[in-house]
């Protein structure tokens, strides 16, 4: 049963234009019969077939030994980092879906190529690695899958050869793609014609050897790969890959699929446009619009100026430049980075050799695939900056994101409130000061009060005899949410939507259990049960009021013993008594009022303070916390998404 | 010329369209309720519906209409195609002279040219057809400099050239692909409000999706057609216009008049005229429709019948697109409705089980009356049911935002909630009225006992206070109540508290109200009914029954 499926796998790499390596594997085939041994060998010989694609029988390239011996695959691992690791993110890529095993590239490539992706460039991925882990469970997976997409891409990238750069030739029907592709390779290789649209598959071209795991990523069956005219050129292009794509404007749908498919995995695109229609809205809002920012790997040739008369050519030249300024791309003019732009024929090839000196400059700099995975990358950059970057002026004068000391404060207040701090503290400096005035006060001023309650109807019901019975949700359930809500309020504002809901979020989910918390609280740090303490100078001002009381007594009985006749008449001295004992009284009753104030304070905010400590704690454990780490985590996203968007960033 | 021409209008309008004024009035009703159909919500289909919604417009406006009062106006042919086709190289050889302007550079046509014979002039001098396209005239002296349009309007320049048969009109639109986007727009205007459509295609071209798009967008309108295969270099002519015929046949456009201009030197250079032998079948072939009366109205009929059919399947479009913007309208009412009905019954639990009376307030409370005075007392509750409603309104607008996050519709800038709007004012003052109310209605009481015995009126102070810690409370004032009773009477008590308690519904319904008002008032600027829908469909049948 395997041994079928293998047999048929096989057979459809049987028809390699280089069959040496495939009748080999025939021959293995042939010995190994047992299924899954067979399978095995088949993966071998695939790759061994896949490395000799695109090499002259008998001449090959030249390979690190243990390319072939049979390493165990983890030795991929050994390379820099981990971007082998499979992302759950991006769409199929072509490369994977063809072929078995890719394992011979990754360890050949990944050796020669540790140079290339050094520096800034992998500083960014790593960044942008860190950024999708990092906030995967806070946004959707669609925002995010351009960015697995890249990263994706960037590691196969990786994984292939770094001495090639992979142009392709893009344009609408009838502009002259095959012609020019033809013009450079030096050969007829794809057919052009007059029947619109010409090519339909893209064909590959490569001037120099091991470009077959390109050409794998591409897509590009065996058949479609080509060589150039061995010539005295040769060396002048090496390391260049060359794609003929199919037009993007056609009727033909699945055209412009091809198009934009392997647009996304060339290292540079070579546009080309014709006097005729060089100003398509198709071309330019579809294709150079989007991909501005990918300026520094663009040609943009404008082809058949031998069908424009006199100083046209120049005129329409002009319109093309102004046009792409107009589009955004940057044009490589004075030694600027930016889109290189010529004029040519490929039928007369008037300017084709410019174009072919252009091309070799560009692919001896082996710069094209860094400087792709750069422009992709600020472009994924700027496609998340709305989910990353705070808009500055959403909260202006807040230089930092994260809780403010007065948002605190003020959070703290209103739980307090909740929890009736306030309150309990004014009705322990009262209380306190009411058994201070009944302690100290007057026995006639008592006396008063006394029969004035007794008189009233109706304040005997109100007078709570005993304690009042616990209460059950004494704190204000109200409160306690608008505060959660007004802090997770503060704290979001100004960050983009996903992470102010993260942070709202997290705010609701700590405040879940809080009112419940806060009742407990109270009951336990609430108002003091039982009376208040008494202060050591109580028992002397009750004394001295007794005094005061006394005095009054006995100079009242000294002036009734005179009227009586008891006494000797002598008016001064009870008098005196009475009036120091009456005036007196008063007196002590002020005094010790006065002298109770500090402590009732002191007494009341005690009271206030136990409370609100204890609800402030409990705020904070459980809403101010998760907050502040939900800030925490999107300051670092959004560092992390500084690193990645920022160009030239110093490596680490 | 004239008058021959004039007497082939009107005899063509007696037999081929037959134009009743019910017909005419049913288009105009038409007319009238696409005009009134507004797409103001974000929705998928928004931008497309607008789109079609001006398409459809435009065309009644400046074909339909218009060639149904007059049949006997002159045949508009509008050259139609994509940059870069020739298609003012084409016009100018047709007129035998330079009226539009051609050249190298993309775009060519930035503005429409519309050529007549100086006898019909009058048909395209007023706003007969293309009435928002301002017309420009330029002096007959030729090989002037066109004069400029000043302001950014769209306009239309008129020229008139004897060369051209009259009764036919020839317009050189803007490409159909044009990477100035209003030209896009402009371009597809003028095609539909042709007699004729004349779509030409290049020879490097003939295989793009644009052009097949036009002649596509011809057949469904029923068109009359005509296809221009132009600058064909001579050493391909055979192949190429074989495989364009193959291809028209492939979409069922086989019996399309079909014409083959070379390339020539003229092709590209700025201003050069093709020779007439060139552009000939085509000239004599346009020449046949006005001459011949029998095309005239075949051609008439078949385009503006193909319009009226098109209708058919593109006003219930519109009115779908109606009805999703006010289902999405009502989407977006019902989350309001659902947040603020929930709420509003989460208030009125709570309030039954007295959480008002929680935290400070019941502090207070537990304070009453030896450590704590009646307006503090009042104070505390009065901020406890404000703290109340604030809560319920603030997650409402919350529970609005989770749900329209879901909404597309509701991305419209101006449907945005912002958080700090005011409401803990408005809500304040409401509370505070409230507590005013109260207090009257203690006075009134205290009125009707006092009476009985003026030595020992109640302070209606502690009454209000009393009272509103009753209403507010629950179970948990139940000594409030027997305070008041203590004070008022029974009777007095249960009517105090009743009329409190009917005045604390009446506040709530008031203040929740009012703030799903204020959420909803953009909502129902915007003005998204139902009615335009049925009105449309209403109107289509109507024209149905009419045709």
């Amino acid at each position: 049963m395997t041994a079928v499926t293998a047999v048929t796998d096989h057979t459809d790499h049987a028809d390699r234009p280089d069959d040496d390596t495939a009748s080999r594997a025939r021959e293995d085939e042939e010995i190994w019969d047992d299924g899954l041994i067979a399978r095995r060998v088949n993966e071998n010989s695939e790759n061994d077939e896949a490395d000799g694609t695109g090499t002259p029988a008998g001449d090959e390239a030249p390979r690190p030994a243990p390319a072939r011996s049979g390493r165990p695959r983890g030795a991929a691992g050994a390379g820099p980092s981990a971007y082998d690791k499979p992302s759950r993110y991006g769409r199929s890529s072509g490369y994977d879906s063809g072929h078995g095993s890719t394992s011979v590239y990754d360890i050949g490539a990944s050796r020669e190529t540790t140079a290339l992706y050094e520096g800034p460039l992998r500083g960014r991925l790593d960044a942008l690695r860190e950024l999708i882990g990092l906030s995967r469970t806070r946004l959707d997976s669609t925002t995010l899958a351009e960015a697995g997409r890249v990263l994706d891409e960037a590691a196969a990238r990786r994984r292939l050869s770094d001495r090639h750069t992979v142009v392709a030739v893009a344009g609408a029907t009838g502009s002259g793609k095959s012609t020019l592709f033809n013009a450079l390779a030096g050969v007829m290789i794809s057919e052009t014609g007059v029947r619109r649209p010409t090519t339909a598959a893209p064909i590959g071209c490569s001037w120099t050897d091991g470009a077959a795991g390109l050409f794998d990523r591409l897509g590009i069956p065996g058949r479609l790969r080509r060589r150039p005219l061995q010539g005295s050129d040769a060396d002048a292009m090496e390391g260049l890959v060359l794609v003929d794509l199919p037009d993007h404007d056609s009727a033909a749908e699945e055209h412009r699929e091809h198009v934009d498919r392997i647009l996304r995995l060339v290292d540079a695109v070579i546009w080309v446009v014709d006097p005729e229609k060089y100003a398509d809205a198709v071309l330019h809002e579809r294709y150079l619009r989007p991909m501005a920012g990918h300026a520094e790997v663009m040609f943009v040739v404008l082809n058949q100026v031998d069908r424009l008369p006199g100083d046209a050519a120049d005129q329409v030249l002009d319109d093309l430049r102004r046009l792409l300024d107009e589009d955004g791309v940057a044009l490589g003019e004075h030694g600027e980075p930016g889109a290189t732009v010529l004029a040519l024929s490929a039928l007369t090839g008037q300017g084709v050799g410019e174009l072919r000196e252009a091309l070799g400059q560009f692919t001896r700099e082996r710069g094209a695939a860094t400087r792709r995975l750069e422009a992709d990358l600020d472009a994924v950059a700027a496609d998340l900056r709305p989910v990353y970057a705070a808009e500055a002026a959403h909260a202006p004068g807040r230089a930092r994101v994260g809780l403010s000391e007065e948002a605190r404060e003020e959070i703290a207040d209103r739980r307090a409130e909740a929890a009736g701090a306030t309150a309990v503290g004014q009705a322990a400096e009262r209380a306190w000061r009411r058994h201070a005035n009944k302690a100290c006060g007057t026995p006639w001023l008592r006396l008063w009060r006394w029969y004035e309650a007794r008189r009233s109807p109706y304040s005997s019901i109100l007078r709570p005899t005993l304690r009042p019975p616990v209460d059950e949700e004494a704190t204000a359930r109200a409160r306690v949410e608008h505060a959660v809500r007004t802090v997770a309020d503060e704290a979001a504002a100004g960050l983009p939507t996903p992470w102010g809901q993260a942070v709202r979020e997290a705010a609701a989910r700590g405040a879940e259990g809080l009112p419940e918390a806060l009742d407990e609280l109270a009951l336990r740090a609430g108002l003091p049960q039982g009376r208040p303490p008494r202060p050591g100078w109580w028992p002397v001002a009750v004394l001295a009021q007794a005094a005061m009381t006394l005095l009054q007594i006995v100079g009242g009985l000294w002036l009734g013993g005179q009227i009586v006749g008891l006494a000797d008449p002598n008016l001064g001295v009870p008098v005196l008594l009475m009036l120091s004992g009456i005036l007196g009284g008063p007196g002590v009753e002020w005094l010790s009022r006065m002298a109770a104030r500090g402590p009732a304070r002191r007494y009341g905010f005690e009271a206030e303070r136990r409370l609100r400590e204890a609800a402030a704690g409990c705020g904070r454990a459980r809403v101010l916390d998760p907050v502040a780490a939900e800030l925490l985590r999107y300051r670092e996203v959004r560092e992390q998404y500084v690193r990645m968007a920022r160009r030239n960033a110093s490596f680490g | 010329m004239l008058q021959k021409a004039v007497k082939i209008g009107h005899s063509s309008h007696v037999v081929t369209l037959d134009v009743r004024p019910q017909l005419l009035d049913a288009l105009t009703t038409l007319r009238e309720r696409v005009a009134a159909a507004r797409f103001p919500l974000p929705l998928p289909g928004a931008p497309r519906a607008r789109a079609n919604r001006d398409e459809l417009l435009a065309q009644l406006d400046d074909y339909l209409v218009p060639r149904l009062k007059a049949p006997e106006a002159p045949l508009l042919a509008v050259v139609g195609g994509s940059t870069g086709a020739g298609k003012s190289t084409l016009v100018n050889s047709l007129v035998g002279r330079q009226v539009s302007e051609a050249g190298v550079l993309r775009p060519t046509t930035r503005t429409p040219v519309l050529v007549c014979h100086p006898d019909d002039r009058h048909w395209f001098a007023g706003v007969r057809i293309l009435p928002d396209l301002t017309r420009v005239w330029v002096p007959r002296q030729d090989g002037d400099e066109p004069a400029p349009p000043a302001e950014d309007d769209p306009v239309l320049r008129v020229e008139t050239a004897d060369t051209l048969p009259a009764g036919l009109a020839l317009l050189d639109a803007p490409d159909i692909d044009c990477l100035v986007a209003e030209n896009r727009v402009l371009a597809a205007q003028l095609i539909c409000a042709a007699d004729v459509w004349v779509t030409v295609t290049t020879a490097a071209r003939y295989a793009d999706a644009v052009p097949w798009h036009l002649l596509r967008t011809a057949k469904e309108h029923d068109a009359t057609l005509v296809t221009v295969l132009d600058r064909v270099p001579h050493q391909v002519v055979a192949e190429v216009s074989l495989q364009f015929e193959a291809l028209l046949a492939k979409a069922g456009l086989g019996d399309v008049p079909r014409f083959t201009v070379p390339e020539l030197p003229e092709s590209t250079g700025g201003g050069g005229l093709l020779p007439a032998t060139a552009v000939a079948p085509l000239r004599e072939w346009l020449a046949q429709q006005v001459r011949d009366s029998a095309a005239r109205q075949g051609a008439l009929a078949r385009t503006a019948h193909g319009a009226l059919g098109s209708l058919n399947s593109r006003l219930p479009e519109l009115a779908g697109a109606v009805a999703a913007q006010y289902a999405a309208a009502l989407r977006l009412t019902a989350a309001v409705d659902e947040a603020y009905e929930s709420e509003h019954a989460r208030v009125r639990e709570r309030l039954q089980a007295g959480a008002v009376l929680a935290g400070d307030a019941l502090k207070r409370w537990r304070a009453y009356p030896l450590d704590c005075g009646p307006s503090e007392l009042l104070d505390a509750v009065s901020a406890g049911l404000e703290t109340l409603l604030l809560c319920a309104v603030t997650a409402a607008d919350e529970r609005v935002d989770e749900a329209w996050r879901r909404e597309p519709a509701a991305r419209l800038p101006e449907l945005a909630h912002h958080r700090d709007n005011g409401a803990d004012h408005r809500i304040g003052m409401a509370v505070r009225r409230w507590q005013r109310v109260l207090e009257e209605y203690v006075e009134d009481e205290i009125r009707a006992v006092d009476r009985a015995d003026k030595s020992a009126a109640p302070d209606p102070e502690v009454l209000t206070a009393l009272l509103a810690t009753a209403l507010l409370g629950g179970r948990r004032a139940s000594s409030a109540g027997e305070g008041l009773a203590a004070r008022v009477g029974a009777h007095g008590a249960l009517r105090l508290r009743d009329r409190g308690g009917r005045l604390l519904t009446a506040y709530l319904d008031k203040v929740l109200g009012a703030e799903r008002e204020r959420r909803l008032a953009p909502l129902d600027a915007l003005g998204v009914h139902p009615e335009p829908q049925a009105e449309l469909i209403a109107a289509l049948s109507v024209l149905q029954k009419e045709r």
